[in-house]
């Protein structure tokens, strides 16, 4: 629920942070199960982030004051 | 510097200095003009450095003139001063009293001088020479010398020019100018109208790149100490370049191969030409400003391959110092991988390409996902080991006796428990024995006084009895015979255990009875028994006589007493009181 909230560097941060615990044997039989748990959902969650795609690239312009706005997309570049 | 004002107080020159001016270089007026106020501002304290003010405190009085005499005086003058000029000039030598008339004011001297320089030099020239006592002045114009080992000529580069140089001219620099030689009427020196300047040897722009890099790095803008890292994986890249490069088509591609979730937003800008410069730098500072807005935490800034020239927007300082003055992280990818720009220089990251630049802003999916495989291998590996070796645990404890015949520990327990109560029952047993065997005799005894066998004895007796008394009767006695038979059947028809109830039970009445029968009873009662000196029992008056020992038993005692003489009382008192 919380790890929604995530961003991929903070997923992969904990994931890391969670196998090196693991790999130094920092892990306790009664947390193993849910560090597990965790390790694979946090897996799960950074190869949804990594499968989503955003397509197109946005161009930005000045709106009246000093601010950007999304003024639309760039076409997509013809591929040579 | 008083003499050579003097000519501007003079009411009859400013109408031919103005015309002058306005022949030789009208387009300077309005520039010099320009410069006026501040020129004027810094007079009392450039006494050293009289060219500047002299300059546009000049400009600016002809200029003013100018607006307000009318068109024809100056054409007048003109035409007028021109033969007599040129005559002047031929005569000048000759001694003048013979001419008064060809006398010539300083304006008019000098006003001649420009005509024939005019005529000397139509076009503009352009001359080679050593930059030394340079100023720029804050109105953007700049005064300096130009000289070679004989000689100098005083030169101005007005702002117009000025700002179009890259580099900044320094003392020392040999450089080729163009522009025009014209007297400069306060002071009558040659001048020279600096339009272009280039410096010799090196290219302007190559010395400006150099003369940018030396200044931007005494301010610290390539200390790698404040350069940024770019995130590992950043949300939002922001990119500044032009939309319709090629650019900004190899940043797209590259992002979505190698990072396919990254947000891209492009600032479009204009990447070479005028304003270029100024477009980007904005692009970077809005880019930074809108950052947090959009996401953004990487910002590429990037323009494809091209010459110098069109690479130059890229080392101008608006954009080394709007690249500086980002929070978010910059990596530039510029031109090819042999040109370096200034931006490249001040920014975070350097990227020889833009393609280069989009592959340091975001990590390749690939290898993030086969370090994600690793991990998630290494945690399966992990968690199947722990289990593994938790089941060895397990099955360890579970080959332990405890586990593997639970109920040994309560058997055991058992065990000994029945030894105990065994024990407990075989000493229980051992002891009730013993006491057995102590009561046994004592039984034995028991039973002989048993009723039932009290009761036997006294049947046999009486049967020992009845038969004397049949054998007494002789059998013949039929009434006899009967008698016996009934007390026969009286006897046999008793149950042996009513027999022996009712048997107790007699024996208890015959007890009491006995007991009631006995003497104490009666004593206690208050009679009392007397007895003679040799024990009997008194039983007539005459068993005593006068003076025996009696002895009288009461309840609770004796008494022991004398028989007294029958006068001394009444006979019968002693046996009276005996009876009592």
């Amino acid at each position: 629920m919380e790890q929604e909230k995530l961003t991929f560097e903070e997923a992969l941060g904990r994931l890391e942070k969670i196998v090196s615990q693991i790999e130094t044997g920092k892990v306790s039989l009664d947390q193993s199960i849910e560090k597990y748990a965790e390790g694979v959902a946090l897996i799960k969650q950074c190869r949804s982030i990594l499968e989503s795609a955003e397509k197109k690239i946005q161009l930005l312009a000045k709106d009246q004051g000093m601010a950007l706005e999304v003024s639309g997309e760039l076409e997509d570049a013809p591929e040579p | 510097m008083a003499a050579a004002k003097l000519p501007l107080f003079d009411p009859l020159q400013p109408a031919q200095a103005g015309e002058a001016r306005n022949d030789g270089q009208p387009l300077d007026v309005g520039t010099r003009n320009t410069g006026d106020k501040a020129a004027k501002s810094e007079e009392p304290g450039n006494g050293g450095q009289p060219l500047p003010m002299g300059i546009g405190a000049t400009a600016a009085k002809k200029s003013r003139r100018r607006k307000k005499s009318p068109v024809g005086s100056d054409i007048t003058a003109a035409i007028t001063g021109s033969p007599s000029d040129r005559q002047g000039g031929e005569a000048s030598p000759p001694v003048p009293p013979p001419a008064p008339a060809k006398m010539l004011s300083v304006s008019a001297l000098i006003a001649r001088v420009r005509v024939a320089l005019a005529d000397a030099f139509p076009q503009r020239v352009t001359v080679v020479g050593e930059v030394s006592n340079f100023k720029l002045h804050s109105s953007g114009h700049m005064y300096f010398r130009l000289k070679d080992a004989e000689a100098a000529i005083d030169a101005a580069m007005f702002r117009q020019h000025a700002s179009r140089l890259k580099f900044s001219p320094v003392d020392g620099l040999e450089v080729v100018v163009q522009g025009r030689v014209d007297v400069y009427d306060p002071r009558g020196q040659l001048q020279l109208y600096v339009e272009q300047m280039t410096p010799r040897g090196a290219g302007a722009l190559e010395l400006a790149f150099r003369q940018l890099c030396e200044k931007l790095q005494c301010e610290g803008l390539f200390d790698p100490a404040a350069k940024k890292p770019l995130p590992r994986f950043p949300r939002a890249v922001g990119i500044v370049t032009s939309p319709t490069g090629a650019a900004i088509r190899d940043i797209c591609r590259t992002l979505r191969r190698r990072w396919p979730a990254v947000r891209a937003y492009l600032f479009p800008v204009l990447v070479q030409g005028d304003g270029a410069a100024e477009s980007i730098a904005e692009g970077i500072s809005l880019l930074d400003a809108n950052a947090a807005k959009f996401g953004i935490d990487t910002v590429i800034v990037a323009r494809g391959g091209g010459s110098l020239e069109d690479l130059w927007a890229f080392n101008e300082e608006i954009v080394a110092r709007a690249i500086h003055a980002a929070v978010t992280p910059i990596v530039t990818g510029i031109g090819h991988e042999i040109d370096v720009t200034i931006a490249d220089m001040v920014a975070d990251v350097r990227a020889a390409t833009p393609t280069a630049a989009a592959e340091l802003a975001v990590p390749d999916a690939a290898d993030v996902w086969r370090r994600l495989e690793a991990m998630g291998a290494g945690l399966r590996r992990w968690a199947t080991e722990l289990l593994a070796a938790s089941s060895a645990a397990l099955r360890t404890v579970l080959r332990s006796a405890l586990f593997r015949d639970p109920t040994s520990g309560l058997r055991i327990r058992h065990q000994r428990l029945d030894e105990l109560s065994h024990r407990l029952r075989a000493e229980a047993n051992r002891s009730v024995s013993l006491a057995r065997r102590r009561l046994e005799p004592m039984g034995g005894r028991l039973a002989s006084l048993h009723p039932a066998r009290l009761a036997e004895a006294a049947r046999g007796r009486m049967d020992r009895l009845a038969a004397r008394l049949a054998w007494a009767l002789g059998g013949r006695n039929k009434r006899a015979g009967d008698l016996l038979a009934v007390w026969q059947g009286r006897l046999l028809a008793a149950h042996p255990a009513h027999h022996m109830r009712l048997a107790a039970q007699r024996l208890t009445a015959a007890q009491r009875q006995l007991e009631a029968l006995s003497y104490r009873g009666v004593l206690r009662r208050g009679f009392s028994v007397t007895r003679g000196r040799d024990g009997t029992i008194l039983r007539s008056t005459g068993d005593v006589t006068h003076g025996d020992w009696i002895d009288t038993e009461l309840t609770d005692g004796r008494i022991q007493s004398r028989v007294g003489k029958p006068d001394e009382a009444t006979g019968d008192r002693p046996g009276q009181a005996d009876r009592a």
